[in-house]
């Protein structure tokens, strides 16, 4: 009769499943052994796999900013939209802090702020839109997204030479390259193959965990994503909610463009490229639903871990880069696949049980 | 010919998630005849057409179809093999034409191009029959509800079914047009067919029907039985399971001379409503009454905000006010809404219980940050669902797996927990067992005991007079009459229906 | 005069089919083509009227217009494809490399093509419809795998030294209307006639307009999903043999700009995303305007990225204003009665 106090940094899933269901078939706690399985696995196959600093440090380091990426998308997710402009809200905001520290020789504190606070105005801009007109946040942000392509580079290339900003503020590139072992307690030392740049990672799950698990807005947040009409009629604003989300998302979108920009160490127009598919990937495969209603900030975070190892663990077994993406692609259809047996599986039940 | 039987069906069984809709039900449709399907809301009516029209399909139970076994696997099985129906949804295409929806099931066509041509004289044929006459080639989005209605049985006709099915065919009628419809309805009977006929109307069933299937609770107490041999009120003891004696309740009296909670004073609204006045005191249930269709829920939705409020005055305790929001009307005025579209509107099937019931209320135990104690919140779920007698295995449990009227339960349980000072329910007991129903009555009765002032909205005639201390009749976005009620069925029943009849003298 | 408008994609009969036209979208957004194509003509000082001109704008506008059909097809039945550019690229590649490696004539080629894009559109169709899962995250699954396969295909290199036969359907222009060109407006003209006269069409509409009254008929939406992706898959092969046809050489980038004009034209041509609802001469005069804004950059040798820039922004604006009109709409409809949900767009 009584529902678990979930810790901060996860979201009760409260499906029917997770009281009915034997733990095994628990979402999350599946990808976290799948996650160490197969990190296992490719540690035996290629050794070469756990080096702490060739392997595990970019891994992780990619690991962070995507999480982040995913985090953006699952924001806008739980009130049932999409974002399909993450990559080119990522893209918006960095190029603000790299505006801030190649013309304006901003600390880099004050650029990350900037790059956070564009990327709120732009995700803002999109939720207005919207909420305002009721149009699909599909197309409306589609349409974002051309826009700022358009955009984004026009300024790069307006403002620049060769379209980056290449200043360095001082500290980025620690953030770059500096990793737990750099910082020690007496003696003691941290992991080198945890990137100091997860930091944000932790960080915004923290937030999130506690805003969807803890607060009277993320409850409201996931009842509008759940049902909208039934939301407004029991006083949710659901206009403003739907504001909300995406202002965090393109808050999100753009610390994962800063953390993207920091890892290359340039500022450029083609950061977030390629940010859609694991946004969306991560999210889903962790258990955040798109229809709505259902998020699961720790689902995401392994989601993404797990596409970041499968993506490493092939790279290193001599896949090419080429066929990476037709299994990423297979493992997305089969985890879902898997997911869709599990809801008629607990629909039978119920049924039965009638 | 006639005295055949078409379709039969045998200890029928259907299950849905939370609730057993059919639970062995049997049916005999002899040629000829028409049949009444009867049975309250929730009785399992609209799911028995969903498996005789091949949609569900029955989890146990047999259907012959003259004498031999058949499987309905889908729609077009059912209409291959003779079976027509209007359903009570709308079920038409917005964007075709009045004649391609007539056709829509076998349209005329020559080598797999559709042939326009062909198709406006049947669908013509077919609004003939009907007496109706529209523009066949109108898309069906420009109709009004009833002339969508009549197209759905044109629709139906089209077909020329052996077995034709109507639930709840006149609900957006007129008079006339009903009176059209039942003779199509013995036409057809005299060709041999069987018309079952579904409605909530009584009347309507004695002038037209000669065999009666009654259903409760999923299952069939009265089967293919000759109508004449049984009353009116033999029917409805039937259908509600004893005697039809009004539930007796603890007495209730209301303070005429408190300040109304609520009075719409000669309000319009953008949605066509005009001079609508009523008023609501402390400890009062007002029975707002109409067909479906009549603008009951779109006045609600009107003062809550959700549509434009053109003229007059709302008055929330004694003074003007003008609510914008739903929000608003809950956190400012204490207006709640039970709404009629439970499952769209009322709760999320998709969450957890707990969620479902403090939806209101979160912003009442936020603290800093707007943390909510989850301690709080069990709580107040707690509370309210030991109060109302809420079936759960637990408060993480889904609201979608609970049975209708348990939904029904949650989806009142949000408005208590905010402590509302108005409540206003609109179709409470639609698609609820009679013993919940019976339940929900008791509930609301205490609610205005305690000195609640309710707004009830109903189409269910016998609930408004259990219920309500004052009827309002409302048609056409209009309100006709206002009845004290004294609570005798016969009666009341009477004067409403005058009520709602001295429109139609009016518009004709 | 009512065949005419028919296939022209205004299901509209009588007499009442000029005057609805001309408050369609379709006649704002021949309106739009006309005056710019006029401007840009007046701005070029007559170039751009010059047989030349007409027909390099008209060779690169078949691409865009089958993408925009392509996805038209899937939004009519209320699902979406984002595989428009991965099948389309991995088609074209698939056709190059049989051509330039394997010594396929032309002709086997292009068929063998068409088949294996109409086929994908099938898988896609059938694992939706098998699995339940939204179409959304399926068609986002076989983007990924097909634009790995696309790479595995071609690798790093641009194949180019593909049979001459389809270069020369490529480059040839009677009377400077390029060949590609027509193909697409064929293409379209077959469409609209396939969605306005036949059943199978009728039935694709049905069950996006109103998928549980299609279903209570008879439809069954499974089966009008799985068509509408295989058909989307057609057309996408269409589009990749005109694209393979135009280009110098195929490599691992085409496709990978078509996913967003595919959307702007069927939306900005007034198409409704839940389904139901076509516009066949709205999606075709959409990818015209589009068009001219590319062409209009390079007359005004702009940076590229302002095409991008000006279609996310016209798209922004044409949802928005016709939503908001629709609003307004609604609001005076209410009166009247009409409750059916309206779906939008150019019927």
């Amino acid at each position: 009769m009584t529902t678990s106090i979930s810790p901060p940094d996860t979201v009760p899933e409260e499906k029917a499943a997770t009281h009915r269901m034997p733990f095994w078939v628990n979402q999350r706690l599946g990808l976290l052994v799948l996650v160490i399985a197969l990190s296992v696995l490719f540690g035996v196959l290629r050794p070469a796999f756990l080096d702490q600093q060739l392997v595990l440090f970019p891994l992780l380091r990619d690991i962070a900013t995507l999480t982040v990426v995913a985090l953006a998308q699952m924001v806008v997710l739980s009130v049932g939209h999409m974002n399909l402009a993450v990559g080119r809200m990522a893209a918006f905001g960095a190029m603000f802090a790299g505006l801030g520290y190649d013309r304006l020789g901003v600390p880099m504190q004050v650029g990350l702020l900037m790059c956070l606070a564009a990327g709120a105005a732009i995700g803002a801009v999109t939720g207005w839109l919207i909420a305002r007109t009721g149009v699909s946040s599909f197309v409306v942000t589609l349409a974002m997204d051309f826009a700022l392509l358009g955009l984004v580079s026009l300024m790069y290339s307006s403002l620049t030479d060769d379209a980056a900003f290449t200043t360095h503020p001082a500290g980025i590139d620690a953030l770059r390259s500096y990793s737990l072992a750099d910082i020690c307690a007496g003696p003691i030392c941290g992991s080198p193959a945890v990137p100091q740049i997860a930091q944000f990672t932790v960080l915004a799950m923290l937030a999130l965990g506690f805003l969807y698990g803890c607060t009277r807005i993320g409850r409201e947040l996931l009842l509008t994503g759940a049902n909208p009409a039934a939301a407004e009629l029991s006083g949710i604003p659901t206009g403003r909610r739907v504001l909300l989300a995406h202002t965090l998302s393109g808050l999100l979108a753009a610390l994962a463009g800063f953390m993207a920009a920091a890892g290359t160490g340039t500022f450029r127009a083609s950061i977030g490229d390629d940010f859609m598919l694991p946004s969306f990937l991560g999210a889903v495969l962790g258990g955040t639903l798109l229809t709505g209603g259902v998020v699961s900030v720790l689902g995401t975070l392994l989601g993404t871990a797990l596409v970041g190892v499968i993506r490493k663990g092939l790279d290193l077994l001599g896949v090419g880069l080429e066929s990476l993406n037709i299994y990423l692609g297979c493992v997305l259809l089969l985890a879902l696949s898997a997911d869709r047996i599990r809801t008629v599986v607990s629909y039978r039940k119920v049924v039965r049980s009638t | 010919m006639s005295g055949t039987v078409l379709l039969e069906c045998e200890d029928l069984v259907k299950v849905f998630p939370g609730v057993r809709a059919l639970d062995g039900v049997g049916l005999r449709l002899t040629a000829g005849s028409v049949h009444a399907l009867l049975g309250e809301n929730g009785a399992g009516k609209s799911t028995l057409i969903k498996v005789l029209t091949g949609v569900h399909s029955p989890d146990g139970g047999r259907l012959t179809w003259n004498g031999q076994q058949v499987h309905l696997r889908s729609p077009l099985e059912a209409t291959r093999t003779g079976i027509g129906v209007v359903h009570q949804e709308r079920n038409l295409i917005p964007g075709f034409s009045v004649a391609e929806n007539i056709t829509l099931q076998n349209p005329p066509s020559h080598r797999g191009l559709v042939d326009r041509e062909a198709m406006t004289a049947p669908a013509v044929a077919c609004l003939a029959e009907l007496g109706v006459d529209l523009d066949p080639q109108r898309p069906v989005r420009e109709l009004s509800v009833a002339q969508q209605q009549l197209v759905e049985i044109a629709k139906a006709l089209y077909t020329e079914s052996r077995v034709l099915l109507l639930d709840e065919p006149t609900a957006s009628l007129s008079p006339q047009e009903t009176e059209r419809l039942f003779e199509v309805i013995r036409r057809l009977a005299a060709r041999g067919a069987c018309v079952v006929f579904v409605s909530h109307k009584l009347e309507e069933v004695f002038e037209v029907c000669d065999t009666v299937t009654v259903l409760r609770d999923g299952k069939s107490v009265l089967e293919s039985s000759p109508l004449a041999d049984h009353t009116h009120d033999d029917i409805v003891g039937l259908m509600v399971g004893r005697a039809h004696a009004a539930t007796e309740m603890r007495p209730r009296t209301v303070d005429h001379t408190a300040t109304p909670t609520l009075v719409l004073d000669k309000v319009s609204t953008a949605g066509g409503h005009r001079d609508i006045s009523l008023e609501v005191r402390p400890g009062e249930i007002v029975g707002l009454y109409g067909l479906v269709g009549a603008g009951r829920s779109e006045l609600v939705k009107a003062v809550l905000g959700l549509d434009r409020i053109t003229g007059g005055e709302v008055r929330v305790h004694g003074s003007p006010v003008r609510i914008t929001s739903p929000r608003q009307a809950l956190h400012e005025f204490g207006i709640g809404y039970v709404t009629e579209n439970r499952k769209e509107e009322g709760v999320f099937l998709e969450q957890p219980i707990i969620r479902n019931i403090t939806v209101t209320v979160w912003k009442r135990l936020a603290k800093a940050l707007g943390f909510v104690s989850a301690r709080e919140e069990r709580d107040v779920a707690q509370d309210l669902v030991d109060r109302l007698g809420i079936r759960v295995t637990g408060l993480g449990q889904n609201a979608g797996e609970l049975s209708g009227g348990n939904q029904q339960k949650v989806s009142l349980a949000k408005w208590l927990a905010a402590d509302t000072k108005l409540l206003v329910i609109d179709e409470p007991t639609v698609g609820v067992d009679v013993r919940t129903k019976r339940a929900f009555h008791e509930l609301i009765w205490d609610l205005a005991r305690d000195g609640l002032p309710i707004l009830l909205i109903s189409s269910d005639l016998a609930e408004m007079v259990t219920l309500a201390d004052r009827i309002v009749v409302m048609t056409d976005h209009r309100i006709r009459g206002e009845l004290d009620n004294d609570r005798d069925y016969d009666r009341m029943s009477g004067r409403v229906i005058r009520l709602i009849h001295d429109r139609d003298a009016v518009r004709s | 005069m009512n065949r005419l408008n028919v296939t022209l994609g205004q299901g509209s009969w009588g007499g009442s089919a000029l005057r609805r036209f001309s408050r369609s979208t379709a006649a704002m957004l021949l309106c739009v083509v006309v005056v710019g194509y006029v401007a840009l003509g007046i701005a070029s000082s007559g170039s751009f009227f010059e047989g030349p001109s007409v027909r390099v704008f008209l060779q690169y506008l078949a691409t865009p217009i089958l993408i925009g059909l392509a996805q038209m097809v899937a939004l009519c039945v209320g699902q979406l494809n984002l595989a428009v550019g991965a099948l389309g690229g991995f088609t074209a590649c698939l056709m190059g490399v049989l051509m330039a490696d394997h010594g396929v004539p032309a002709g086997v080629a292009v068929i063998v093509g068409l088949l294996t894009a109409t086929a994908i559109g099938l898988a896609t169709g059938v694992a939706i419809v098998g699995t339940q899962i939204n179409g959304f995250i399926v068609t986002l699954a076989t983007m990924t795998i097909l634009l790995g396969a696309q790479y595995r295909l071609t690798g790093t290199r641009t194949v180019d030294g593909y049979s001459r036969t389809l270069r020369d359907f490529g480059t040839a222009a009677p009377l400077n209307i390029p060949l590609v060109f027509v193909t697409a407006l064929v293409a379209a003209a077959l469409l609209a006639a396939f969605m306005y006269r036949t059943v199978a069409g009728r039935r694709l509409l049905a069950a996006g307009g109103n998928p549980l009254a299609a279903r209570l008929s008879g439809i069954s939406t499974d089966r009008q999903i799985v068509a509408a992706h295989t058909l989307s898959g057609l057309l996408i092969g269409v589009a990749a043999v005109t694209a393979t046809a135009s280009l110098p050489g195929v490599n691992r980038s085409v496709g990978g700009d078509w996913l967003l004009p595919s959307f702007a034209a069927p939306i900005i041509g007034g198409v409704a995303l839940t389904g139901g609802s076509i516009a066949v001469l709205g999606t075709v005069l959409a990818a015209f305007v589009t068009r001219l804004i590319d062409a209009a950059r390079a007359q005004f040798s702009l940076d590229p990225s302002w095409v991008n820039l000006l279609i996310g922004l016209v798209v922004l604006g044409t949802v928005a204003g016709g939503r908001l009109h629709q609003t307004r709409l609604e609001k005076s409809a209410t009166t009247d009665g009409a409750v059916l949900p309206q779906t939008g767009g150019a019927q």
